[in-house]
């Protein structure tokens, strides 16, 4: 059986950045947003890895990247994304940030995937992030899904097994570092991704060239998908406040250090 | 504005803790509001669960029961959740934010013509109008915010008030019928570490986290994972602490390097990991490793052992830092933990 | 050949693709050239407008390859005067380059020794007594006067202040949206691929190995990009670069001896700092008289500053990062700075031997642009500009050579490339500097005076001079601290550091009497705390050990162990045995340990014992 997968991620800041809010006409904004280095979210990244793997895996099949992001950005992040897995880039031109809401970028998504030419539902898996690097919210795909039509939904997928009898079984993590185990009839399905097990790809040159083939045209013909903020009224956005006094305990013997850790864990 | 707080049964048909922590936030932001509140219960036989929170102070309780709400599934927890909401008349929809509730709310709040806010850390009311805080750029920035829309669905992350506390009593519930399709989806189980090899216990009171310098070479040049495995390892049995890991040191073994072998992302805190809630923290070999401290936003009492003394990871951000070696600090704690 | 030992094998499915020109990193050179190809591909219509010569029918096919993780990453801040950057971009606005602003204002400020502990020589001690005892005439304020004059060479009215990171990230994202031009982040080219005394392509660093670069889990050889035309601009630290100096040989009389080090911090001010953007400073005098620094105002309240440790420090404690922390902290700078906040920061090397440095510009199949090809300015302290105009050149030779159907041969590209290059202003302003520096090997005061000559008589007049190797000039702690640390202290804190793992310089510095650094966790962090300020250094898996030391044996005699003072991440630290330990993971690229080297190759003097690869990762910031 061959399989449709369309991959849901977009670009986030490095999240080792320095981050800072600032109110815009738009409501908040990260602070130099477009200048801080960019890369696939991570756990879109770990879907995008997953879905190449299977694709691999099962002949015929194929993976679309559909990303909602600042075109130029989306450019530059794509020549690293690239060379990792083949692809097809669907893209969106408009805000990656992570204070516009879930449920426009959504429906922003949910458009161009019906627009793919192509889509065979029976053979579709909407794969994604749980959630992303820059909402945190994990609610996108969900929303997507359901703009779809498709209602078995997954997230926190660590493990999707494809089997002979076009099954699924799928891994999702639970509380209490536990994974609960489905099995699914058939697609569709919608996956949200946690970390997966694969290893970040290595860059090739050659899946680069091949997927830039396709890149640049679809950059090109980037359609304007202006989401914003939506219904959201913004009272505030901060950075944590807080600092700790840290006292600093240098010249203590292990002992002493062991008997002080031990008094602080026993003492209630 | 009519709110709905919405809970599911645990596999023994009681309500989680995380439960009753938002039930307790909902009858606070209720009574803010001036408003009535129902409750809504989905599982198998939610009866004894309400009956449970009965004196909770809710208007009215409603319930989805059957063997297919028995399993965390989407299809059947959307529809059910659809059609309580519906039932309630909702405006404003309150839930805990478990794995089986933050699958379904958003696709619900689509169904309903309604948004969703997840990971919420705290409600409030704001003239007159509900607000909510959550994190931001994995909490990096915190925001509060209102919305307009409704229903307008939260998920209340643990911790967001202490359990709700009061006598059990007859609740009365009405039962919502559900029709649903014949599900396409099965839950089959659970996968989980062996009891004893289970490292991840979120009710555990201290975090124990362990950074890439248990790997590295240590000050007589050599790499010690052996000796680092056995004193994490009995730290753990020990003080049964939970087992956090920052992104380096689980990414290794992706890498092929030595890595502590009952490690896995589902230990990672910060980052792609998860953000975990304990009263305590405890650090150690972490330098160099700053930026994972986002995964500590919600720890209570911080200490760090390091060998740096200005380490700005722990600086302003742990209350006390030990300067020294860690592996020989574990095996004096370990002994003074012992029986 | 390669100073480094080729440990992996020669593989039979190496990938190999085919291209007409393989650009060697990207950075203003690269982009010089890529934006002046790029825009002369295509015609109006969308119809190219350049046919590749290897593959008939399909247009140009160019690619770059990038080591660095994005491009951007890396490089530098500078103020230029833009002279190239507008030719190629006409009516250039900067508000369209994120962090760039015209020059507003520019200072030299002479920064007295405010505690005590700088080594000043008798010269300047007296000329700082003088200054001190007549503060008010010469406008004495925080232990500073300002320089009543901007010498014409020096001046850069007009010009802009960049940050190179956003720079070359602006740059590369018009030239690839051309559709012309692949620039690929993230790909080390290992090596280029020479046959027949002709480069024919280059070979991708390979992935899937050990430490020691021996295929491992996930072997991947590195693809094999053939082209007839490698453009070569990979900076100073370039791995290729390096390739041809050694396999080609350098002209005759030229060397590769003179390369400083710039660090330098991304800062936001603090709110009450009364700099305008476009504010441009340059110092000197402090912490050391030969350091000299440089601070540029960037928009929305962000500052470049740095120091410039140049190759005619004679100091084993080159240490860059401690010094740039005294020098924030002069009462003249620390007034504007106090309550600012670190954001990001980068060191890199800069070539100081201007037109003696520079290399074979070409041969048979490649061409050198860039700071790497010698084209830095070194009496007006420019390279951006310079870089940009060289790869401009190579790219009108080439399109012109396309055009006409000529091969890339050396005769083709030394009668268009090198012929441009010689005939314009940055051949010109070249030789005017030639000489400019070399007073500075005889001290600092006739170094400046030497520059004042070299500038002022447009090169005719110079102070004489001649560079050595860093191995014939780096002196030993022993002599450096002669009369302030007696012999058995220096030999106790070297076993001592040693055995903790760490650089001397701290220690050293503290002995002599520098202050403590205040940290405040903000503006003022430790060394290895920096290297998580602005984005962590990277060191994707996969690949191997980029820094090698070629006999550990040598390694083990060498007293002043400058690899380890200099290493601008705390990179690389000493061992018991003597032997230095890289530590790939806090690597920032910047190339300290290759061109300062105390010790000399035991087969090719003029290199050092440090061999340096090409590598994936170092420093995540483009801001820098």
């Amino acid at each position: 059986m061959s399989y449709q997968i369309i991959v849901c991620g977009s670009l986030v800041p490095d999240p080792l950045q320095t981050l800072e809010p600032v109110t815009g006409p738009q409501g908040p904004a990260l602070k130099n947003e477009m200048m801080l280095p960019s890369w696939l979210d991570p756990w879109a990244g770990h879907a995008l890895y997953e879905a190449a793997r299977l694709a691999g895996q099962h002949a015929g099949s194929k993976v679309w990247l559909v990303s909602l992001g600042p075109k130029a950005k989306l450019q530059q992040v794509m020549m690293t994304v690239a060379q990792k897995v083949p692809f097809e880039l669907v893209a969106l031109d408009g805000s990656a940030g992570g204070f516009t809401d879930a449920s426009e970028t959504a429906a922003a998504l949910a458009e161009a995937i019906l627009a793919i030419p192509g889509l065979d539902l029976t053979k579709l898996l909407l794969f994604g992030g749980w959630e992303s690097a820059s909402r945190g919210a994990g609610a996108t795909l969900q929303i997507v899904g359901e703009r779809l039509g498709i209602t078995d939904q997954f997230q926190g997928v660590d493990s999707l097994t494809l089997e002979a009898d076009g099954s699924l079984r799928i891994l999702e993590r639970v509380e209490g570092g536990k994974h609960q185990v489905s099995v699914c009839s058939a697609p569709p399905a919608v996956l949200g991704w946690a970390t997966g097990s694969l290893p970040e790809p290595r860059n090739n040159p050659q899946v680069g060239m091949a997927n830039m083939r396709g890149i640049m045209p679809a950059l090109q013909k980037a359609k304007p998908s202006p989401v914003s903020t939506g219904d959201i009224t913004f009272t505030s956005v901060t950075l944590p406040t807080q600092t700790r006094t840290t006292q600093v305990i240098k010249d203590a013997s292990p002992e002493q250090i062991a008997a002080d850790i031990v008094a602080w864990i026993k003492g209630g | 504005m009519s709110i709905l707080f919405l809970a599911h049964t645990e596999p023994d048909g009681t309500l989680a803790k995380s439960a009753l922590e938002s039930l307790a936030a909902t009858v606070q932001l209720a009574q803010s509001l001036g408003t009535p509140f129902t409750v809504g219960l989905i599982g198998e036989t939610p009866g004894p669960a309400a009956d449970a929170i009965a004196t909770c102070g809710a208007q009215k309780f409603l319930t989805v029961s059957g063997p297919e709400f028995s399993q965390a599934r989407y299809a059947t927890d959307a529809a059910a959740a659809e059609a309580l909401c519906r039932a309630a008349a909702a405006t404003l929809v309150t839930a805990p934010a478990t794995s089986r509730w933050n699958r379904v709310l958003p696709g619900l709040a689509h169904r309903l013509g309604g948004r969703a806010d997840t990971h919420v850390t705290g409600v409030g009311v704001s003239n007159g109008q509900p607000c909510v805080s959550r994190w931001f750029y994995r909490q990096r920035m915190e925001a509060v915010f209102t919305r307009s829309t409704r229903p307008w669905i939260l998920a209340l992350e643990g911790g967001i008030a202490a359990p709700w506390q009061g006598a059990a009593g007859t609740a009365h519930p009405d039962a919502v019928a559900v029709t649903l399709a014949a599900p396409r989806t099965q839950v089959t189980g659970f996968e989980a570490p062996a009891a004893d090899q289970q490292t991840i216990r979120p009710d555990a009171e201290l975090l124990f986290v362990t950074g890439a310098g248990w790997t590295k070479k240590q000050a007589d040049g050599e790499v010690k994972v052996a000796e680092a495995e056995t004193l994490i390892r009995e730290f753990l049995r020990l003080s049964r602490s939970s087992l956090g890991s920052t992104k380096s040191l689980v990414d290794l073994g992706g890498e092929g390097q030595s890595v502590l072998p009952f490690l896995s992302h589902l230990n990672q805190i910060g980052q792609t990991g998860s953000t975990p809630r304990h009263a305590k923290g405890l650090s150690t070999c972490c330098h160099g490793e700053e930026p994972h401290t986002v995964g500590w936003r919600f720890i209570g009492e911080r200490r760090a052992i390091s060998l740096d003394a200005n380490c700005g990871w722990a600086r302003g951000k742990a209350d006390i830092l030990y300067v020294a070696d860690a592996f020989a600090v574990m095996a004096k704690v370990n002994a003074l933990l012992a029986p | 050949m390669s100073l480094v030992a080729d440990t992996a094998p020669d593989a039979m499915d190496r990938p190999r693709m085919d291209a007409d020109i393989v650009c060697v990193g990207f950075g203003p050179a690269a982009g010089g050239f890529l934006t002046k190809l790029a825009a002369a591909a295509f015609h109006p219509d969308g119809s190219p407008a350049l046919e590749s010569p290897s593959m008939p029918g399909l247009p140009l096919q160019v690619m770059c390859y990038e080591r660095a993780d994005d491009i951007g990453f890396g490089v530098s801040g500078v103020v230029t005067r833009a002279k190239s950057l507008r030719e190629s971009f006409p009516g250039l606005d900067p508000d369209q380059i994120p962090m760039a602003a015209a020059v507003t204002g520019e200072k030299i400020i002479y920064l007295l020794d405010p505690v005590g502990v700088s080594r000043r020589s008798f010269v300047l001690r007296a000329a700082d007594k003088v200054i001190r005892a007549l503060g008010g005439v010469f406008g004495l304020r925080h232990d500073a006067i300002a320089l009543p004059w901007i010498p014409p060479f020096l001046n850069k009215h007009g010009g802009l202040v960049l940050s190179m990171g956003q720079f070359t990230q602006w740059v590369g994202s018009q030239v690839m949206a051309t559709g012309a031009v692949q620039i690929w982040p993230g790909s080390p080219v290992r090596e280029a691929i020479i046959e027949n005394q002709a480069v024919t392509g280059v070979r991708l660093l390979d992935q899937g190995v050990g430490k020691d670069g021996s295929p491992a889990e996930g072997f991947m050889p590195g693809m094999e990009v053939r082209a007839p035309l490698t453009v070569v601009a990979d900076g100073p630290v370039g791995a290729i670069g390096q390739q041809l100096d050694l396999h080609f040989g350098v002209p005759e009389g030229h060397h590769l001896h003179d390369w400083a080090l710039g660090m330098k911090f991304v800062v936001d001010l603090p709110d009450d700092c009364q700099w305008e953007p476009g504010t441009v400073l340059h110092t000197l005098g402090f912490p050391e008289p030969e350091i000299f620094g440089f601070l540029y105002v960037h928009p929305g309240r962000v500052a470049s500053m740095g120091i410039f440790i140049p190759s005619w420090f004679d100091s084993p404690v080159r240490t860059a990062y401690r010094y740039l922390q005294h020098w924030m902290m002069h009462p003249y700078l620390w007034r504007h700075l106090k309550g600012g906040r670190l954001r990001s920061w980068g060191a890199k090397t800069l070539q100081e031997s201007g037109r003696r440095g520079e290399p074979l510009l070409t041969g048979d199949g490649f061409a050198r642009i860039g700071e790497g090809s010698g084209s830095t300015n070194v009496l007006t302290n420019s390279g951006v500009d310079e870089a940009w105009a060289t790869g401009v050149q190579l790219a009108d030779a080439v399109i012109g050579l396309i055009q006409a159907g000529q091969p890339f041969t050396r005769e083709n590209l030394d009668a268009t490339y090198v012929k441009r290059r010689r005939e314009s202003w940055v051949g010109a302003e070249g030789r005017v500097a030639e000489k400019a520096r070399d007073g500075f090997q005889r001290g600092v005061v006739t170094g400046l005076f030497g520059t004042m000559l070299a500038g002022l008589t447009k090169g005719v007049l110079s102070m004489p001079g001649r560079p050595g190797a860093p191995h014939t000039r780096v002196p030993t702690f022993e002599n450096y601290y002669a009369g302030r640390i007696s012999k058995e202290d220096l030999a106790r804190i070297r076993k001592d550091c040693d055995t903790k793992g760490i650089a001397a310089s701290g220690v050293l510095m503290d002995r002599v009497g520098w202050p403590e650094i205040p940290f405040d966790g903000e503006l003022l962090v430790s060394h290895q705390d920096a290297l998580l300020m602005g984005g962590k250094v990277q060191a994707p898996a996969g690949y191997g050990d980029h820094v090698g030391f070629l006999y550990p044996e040598e390694c083990e005699s060498c007293e002043s162990k400058i690899c380890v003072e200099m290493c601008s991440g705390q990179a690389i630290t000493p061992s018991e045995n003597g032997r230095p330990i890289f530590d790939r993971e806090k690597c920032i690229h910047c190339g300290a340990c290759l061109w300062n080297c105390a010790k000399a190759h035991p087969h090719h003097p003029e290199h050092a014992l440090v061999g340096f690869q090409a590598g994936a990762g170092g420093l995540h910031s483009a801001e820098n």
